[in-house]
């Protein structure tokens, strides 16, 4: 790039490539020490629960994890029809789920019943993106048309799903990169007449290989525009040169690296093409069941527990507020003026300096 | 405790509430600094809780937007957390505002200040619009001031990516007095020219030390306009009169910028009949009013660190409420200024134009 004297890519700016941009080994890797660290925690939690009662249990591995990852994205497509949601809304969830489950493992959060029921993840997730993306529907629309599903259960998991992201809700598509190079077609000196109608079944099949990237990790570990490119060579490979040969000279070294990078991500795309087995995801979600974490699910004994502490420290933090609130006002002078009342022990008090 | 609660709680440790110097609706912003450097902040603190639809949408917007955007003439986001159900914005601490500056009459502004002032501003836009961000609420309010003198572009609550033509967005954006023509007509395809009005509108504000264009209802401001500009003609500006809220204002003729802007140069009042021209594909963008013949002539810009500053920055413990000026309440004369200046209508305006875009069930704002 540096030979080729062009510009640092706005793109490396974004906190895309800053922060969710991985190798294909540092992805394992961070999915493979979330999952032990997953499953040392459930352990524990079981253990201490009922002692020996981890060692009954079939935890589920970094790629059972993963497949059922790819189907609750395959929901969310389904959700988006249903809705007619804009593209960037489908695509801006489906990051969003495949960047929460980078931060948070299955087994912790898992959906009451995967098969049968959009995952609240998913559709918080999803939630969200309508509204990044500047396409808000109420929520209440949102959920009344979603069975089973109470405003509640979207909104408890926003904050989750938003801090799992880092606040981050800018994405960048590889069918907006699409779409520019589609138009750079268009725009090409030698372009046959009227390209954007003669030759749209490319565009269509190129659109269909981004999509279908979509369940694949392939953003996670190349740029839009690789992808989008990728897309187009299978789609069309005399468009793909044509596009290439008017951005890099023939001899240049980044066309041959390109071309490596577009195979690998062709890789990508067509393994994810293939239809997701339905009986394997159904066997690790039955497995799922018995080895998520007990302190999630609700009306557990670690549940329970859990709770319990949370609210014993949430007390104590008000006791303490309230002893020194009063000692303040007796130091004021006055214990019974109007300076108390107005200081009584706040329960709603959401200041979190002390 | 889980990962990601465990990231946000340490976030949350990094930073000290020392003062809550202003409360809102929806906000409340404390002074504070970085626990490790005693570097000053501003944490603004959004209440979520109360919104039925979850994180509001101009939290989203500021969020999203300012977690991007790292340019020394745009407010600076260091960090985000929540606490419970609120959410937290560390902001970098900036002491005064562009509005603030301009009312305080002890001040005399140089040419040379007010072209600098100009030169941060259409520098931190025309990096706003080469990322695909609209800000669609730039006023002298939302112009902070750093210590230094360094102009920031704040309150990105309104602002948006473009939409590709022919995708509508709302026209309910922009604080009256800054507001284009062609969103007062109701036009719902737009570009970076409204942010250019918004500039033209605050340049004259600072040559003039009051607002340029300030009317008194949507209706009226239109006529402000015309009453200045002239009213537009066909040929001036074509086809403004099939936008959606077209209505005619009469005739007015054109007054030269000359007759009310005695003493600038004729470079000044040529960039300003650039950033005021009706025909929104033919005001200048950012990037070439920053090559325009006025950025280049004598007197050249002030340094910021030589620039005005007020009295009030001068001295410490000020208020925050310029980080939100729709929503917060302070206890200085500079409120008082605000509350008894016809601009308490900005007050409401943003807010409602926030509602409007944020109850739309349907995609298209």
């Amino acid at each position: 790039m540096a030979a080729l004297k062009i510009p640092k890519p706005f793109y490396e700016a974004s906190t895309q490539f800053k922060n969710w941009r991985y190798s294909p080994q540092s992805l394992a890797q961070v999915r493979s020490s979330l999952n032990a660290a997953a499953v040392a925690v459930i352990r524990n939690t079981f253990e201490a629960d009922e002692p020996g009662s981890s060692s009954a249990v079939s935890f589920l591995a970094p790629d059972e994890e993963l497949l059922l990852v790819r189907l609750y994205v395959s929901k969310i497509t389904q959700l988006c029809g249903f809705f007619r949601f804009p593209e960037e809304v489908e695509a801006t969830a489906v990051s969003y789920l495949k960047r929460f489950y980078l931060k948070n493992t299955v087994m912790d959060w898992h959906p009451k019943n995967v098969m049968y029921g959009p995952p609240m993840r998913s559709l918080t997730a999803l939630f969200l993106a309508t509204k990044t993306t500047n396409n808000p529907i109420s929520l209440e629309a949102y959920t009344n048309n979603i069975p089973k599903t109470n405003p509640s259960d979207v909104l408890d998991l926003e904050f989750l799903v938003a801090q799992s992201l880092g606040f981050e809700f800018a994405v960048w598509h590889a069918h907006r990169a699409l779409w520019g190079i589609w138009l750079d077609l268009q725009n090409a000196p030698d372009a046959p007449p009227n390209r954007a109608a003669s030759q749209s079944e490319v565009y269509d099949t190129a659109l269909r290989h981004v999509r279908a990237s979509r369940l694949s990790d392939a953003e996670l570990i190349y740029t839009p525009s690789q992808i989008a490119l990728a897309s187009l060579s299978m789609a069309s490979p005399e468009l793909m040169a044509e596009w290439a040969a008017s951005k890099f000279p023939a001899d240049s070294p980044s066309l041959s690296m390109l071309q490596s990078t577009l195979a690998s991500i062709t890789t990508l795309i067509e393994s994810a093409a293939r239809p997701v087995d339905v009986e394997a995801v159904r066997g690790v979600d039955l497995r799922l069941k018995l080895c998520k974490n007990p302190e999630k699910v609700v009306g557990s004994k670690a549940y329970l527990a859990k709770k319990a502490e949370e609210e014993r420290k949430a007390e104590e933090k008000r006791n303490r507020k309230a002893a020194v609130d009063v000692q303040g006002a007796m130091e004021e002078g006055d214990p019974f003026g109007d300076e108390l009342a107005g200081r009584l022990v706040d329960y709603d008090d959401d200041d979190d300096d002390d | 405790m889980d990962a990601v609660e465990k990231a946000n709680t340490e976030r949350q440790k990094r930073w000290v509430k020392d003062q809550k110097v202003g409360e809102g609706t929806y906000a409340v912003v404390y002074r504070g600094r970085e626990a490790s450097t005693n570097r000053k902040v501003a944490i603004k603190k959004i209440k979520v809780g109360q919104f039925k639809d979850g994180l509001d949408m101009s939290a989203i917007r500021e969020v999203k937007y300012l977690r991007e955007l790292k340019h020394q003439n745009v407010i600076e986001l260091l960090d985000v957390f929540s606490s419970k159900t609120n959410l937290n914005l560390v902001l970098e601490f900036l002491d005064s505002d562009l509005e603030m500056i301009i009312k305080d009459r002890s001040l005399v502004f140089l040419p040379a200040d007010i072209k600098s002032w100009i030169a941060m501003t259409f520098r931190g836009l025309e990096f706003c619009h080469r990322n695909w961000i609209l800000h669609r609420d730039l006023k002298p309010n939302n112009l902070l001031i750093a210590s230094d003198g360094q102009l920031k572009i704040a309150d990105f609550g309104l602002a948006r990516d473009f939409a590709d033509p022919g995708y509508k967005m709302t026209c309910q954006v922009i604080t009256r007095w800054y507001r284009p023509p062609e969103l007062l007509y109701g036009c719902r395809y737009y570009s970076t020219a409204v942010d250019i009005w918004s500039v033209g509108c605050i340049f004259a504000e600072l040559m003039l030390r009051t607002p340029y264009l300030a009317g008194e209802s949507d209706m009226d401001q239109l006529k402000t306009i015309f009453r200045a500009l002239g009213t537009p003609s066909e040929q001036e500006w074509p086809g403004h009169t099939k936008l959606p809220d077209y209505v005619p204002m009469g005739q007015f003729p054109k007054q030269p910028l000359r007759d009310l802007f005695t003493a600038a140069s004729a470079d000044t009042l040529n960039l300003l009949g650039q950033c005021l021209v009706y025909e929104p594909r033919k005001r200048i963008t950012a990037k070439d009013a920053l090559h325009h013949a006025y950025f280049f002539a004598l007197p050249y810009p002030s340094h910021p660190t030589k620039l005005p500053k007020c009295a009030a920055q001068l001295t410490a413990a000020l208020p925050l409420e310029e980080l939100d000026g729709n929503t917060l309440t302070g206890k200085t004369s500079r409120l008082k200024r605000k509350l008894t200046s016809p601009s308490d209508d900005t007050k409401t305006r943003p807010a409602v134009a926030r509602r409007l875009d944020f109850t739309k069930p349907t995609p298209g704002s």
